[in-house]
């Protein structure tokens, strides 16, 4: 069996290095990948039960069991999509629900004076709500199109599903910019709110950064 | 029974594991259990390779996981859900009305002349 080498250990460690090779092939959120693992560890001690309760020793039981669930590079390979879009979906949630945390101290920092209503004073203030809503827009489409409405809609494959990932970092990464950007050269001094606002913003900026880089990784494999 | 050729599944295991679910609620090993015992072992996909179909089914609202302790072990079972039975009869009546047309097609004898 390709890249599980069945050895005459005892029965409890073919299935411990056989999960142990597994886990080391497995790439994505870690708990995802505890939950798989916890989940396969039941059904292997389930296919051995099964496989001793047919007559077979405990060692050659165990041996069949790993054999039947397959090599542990087809079995990574099967959850490669399923680890690949709980990535995306987890990362994009990230950036949509740390978008008003970030954004309300801009907000209160710029927001138009007196407060007026309309949009027109309010994309003076914040001009970078067209990019915000274009990072909504596609973090909705794709957590939409990757889970339940996927049944009316054509499901977003795994990869474009970090394409999409990438598209919502880099939004945000130039809509925090564009606020620094903006603050640095209004010449403001800074006080505690301004001092909040880009704390929030620079944390982002590196987050969006680690994410861009990481996930520009990921879709090259 | 002689084993299938996986490509041949692409496209049916999801309906196929809707209906091993369609009598109640089962963990992962026994839901694949069924699918290769009911096949009489056509349908002998490797078992850790069939997990991920489930987990898709679960993120697309059809089925639904619990982990419950079972025995002093955790084990996930899964249900199906009621799109999950809406899907089923959905893809029944399809699959219906595809092997039907395969069928009068296959079994006809002899094809009539053409001018």
């Amino acid at each position: 069996m390709a890249g599980h080498r069945l050895t005459a250990d005892a029965p409890d460690d073919v299935v411990a290095g056989y999960l142990a090779d597994l886990a080391a092939r497995l790439r994505g959120p870690r708990r995802r990948r505890e939950a798989i693992l916890a989940e396969l560890s039941d059904g292997l001690d389930q296919a051995v039960h099964d496989h001793r309760a047919a007559g077979l020793p405990a060692g050659p039981a165990a041996e069949a069991a790993v054999v039947q669930f397959g090599a542990p590079q087809a079995v990574a390979d099967a959850f490669g999509g399923e680890l690949t879009t709980a990535y995306a979906r987890r990362t994009i949630t990230w950036f949509i629900a740390t978008g008003p945390l970030v954004g309300s101290w801009w907000l209160l920092l710029l927001h138009p004076t007196p407060w007026r209503t309309g949009p027109a004073p309010l994309f003076a203030a914040i001009p970078v709500l067209p990019l915000i809503a274009i990072a909504i827009a596609t973090a909705a489409a794709t957590v939409a199109t990757t889970g339940r409405l996927m049944r009316w809609l054509p499901e977003t494959s795994p990869h474009h599903a970090l394409t999409a990932t990438i598209a919502v970092a880099a939004l945000s990464l130039a809509g925090d910019l564009t606020m620094i950007i903006i603050f640095a050269a209004s010449g403001t001094p800074l006080r505690p709110l301004s001092t909040m606002a880009l704390a929030a913003s620079l944390t982002r900026v590196a987050c969006g950064i680690t994410t861009i880089r990481h996930t520009t990784r990921l879709r090259g494999r | 029974m002689l084993p299938m050729r996986p490509e041949l599944l692409k496209g049916h295991l999801d309906t196929l594991l809707l209906a091993v679910l369609e009598p109640g609620p089962q963990h992962g090993y026994a839901v694949i259990e069924t699918l290769r015992n009911g096949s009489d072992g056509a349908l002998d996909l490797p078992t850790g390779t069939v997990y991920p179909a489930l987990h898709r089914l679960e993120r697309a609202g059809l089925i639904a996981g619990d982990w419950q302790t079972v025995g002093g072990r955790r084990r996930r079972a899964y249900r199906l859900t009621p799109a999950g039975q809406a899907a089923l009869g959905e893809q029944r009546a399809v699959w219906e009305q595809f092997s039907t047309a395969v069928t009068a097609v296959l079994t006809r004898r002899a094809w009539p002349a053409t001018a």
